[in-house]
């Protein structure tokens, strides 16, 4: 069985080397992945939002919205952690 | 993007996730894997992306060790593989 | 050939750590050993984003002498892309908060079963 895993496993690594070949160098600075959205944050940020760090301007700013998903995922997490945790040992004393 | 210093540290993350899947207790390998998030927190300085390494540092190596750490206490530490 | 090779090298890596995640999510019996088997993985993935951020010449994104400036001209190939940068912030706070809920879980497997081994753990079910 560990053989079949392991047969499985290469395969999905040998698809996605295969899948690299043809993506732009490392570093490359003409790839796609940095021509579309970003040399507008790039440029904009000193005039739009007065932050010089680039990071924090899209993270609280032109992205705020995912920003606030993001906290109510942490929620979400908090609250199933407190409700799994504190509700079987409840059941737990009562038994 | 200094490829040598890149190389060398990307091969330290290699050998700690085989080791951290491999050792048979589990605290030890939780351990092995909070060096693993800092080897990486390393290596994301060294790219570029400051914010990333200190987030990594803070909540994957702190908060996700400490996790780990009070699940294991709760549960066991031995494992069969 | 060489520069082919150095310029993919680091992707290389990022998969063979990737596949190192799924194997041990796949093959490991202990439940614990799965959970950092998954931990493993994401990393991997949020590695291999970060690394499509980087540009050749490029510093960190954050302008020097800005503060009160108000018609800087910004060269855009002199500063590394942030936005993979925002994006795998929140998938690492995201990763903590999935990896907290599945340690709540596996505490309460071992409550109601005595122990973290998968085979075992199917044979009491039954």
């Amino acid at each position: 069985m560990k053989i079949v895993n392991l047969i499985l496993v290469l395969c999905i690594g040998g698809f996605l080397i295969y899948g690299t070949l043809d993506m732009p160098g490392w570093g490359d600075p003409d790839s796609p992945a940095s021509k579309h959205v970003s040399p507008r944050y790039i440029q904009k940020t000193i005039e739009e939002t007065a932050t010089p760090n680039m990071v924090t301007s899209i993270l609280a700013d032109y992205r705020g919205y995912d920003t606030m998903g993001e906290t109510t995922v942490i929620f979400t997490a908090g609250m199933a952690c407190i409700l799994l945790l504190h509700g079987s040992i409840r059941k737990n004393r009562n038994d | 993007m200094i490829t040598p210093f890149n190389l060398i540290i990307l091969i330290f993350v290699v050998i700690c996730a085989i080791t951290a899947i491999t050792v048979k207790d589990l605290l030890s390998a939780v351990m092995i894997l909070g060096a693993y998030s800092f080897f990486m927190c390393l290596m994301w300085t060294e790219m570029g992306a400051v914010d990333v390494a200190f987030t990594e540092a803070s909540v994957s190596a702190g908060i996700g060790t400490i996790l780990f750490i009070a699940a294991i206490i709760k549960t066991t530490r031995r494992s069969k593989d | 050939m060489i520069d082919f090779i150095i310029e993919r090298y680091n992707f290389w890596i990022y998969i063979i750590l990737m596949m190192i995640g799924l194997y041990a999510m796949i093959t490991k019996r202990n439940l614990v050993k799965k959970v950092i088997g998954m931990n493993i993985f994401q990393t991997a993935i949020i590695l291999f984003y970060i690394s499509l951020a980087s540009k050749r010449g490029g510093t960190l994104p954050i302008l020097e002498h800005a503060h009160g400036e108000e018609n800087l001209t910004v060269d855009v190939s002199n500063y590394i892309n942030p936005l993979p940068h925002v994006l795998m912030l929140t998938a690492i706070v995201v990763m903590v908060a999935t990896l907290g809920v599945a340690l709540a879980i596996l505490i309460l497997i071992y409550r109601k079963y005595g122990t973290l081994e998968e085979d075992e753990i199917l044979k009491k079910m039954q």
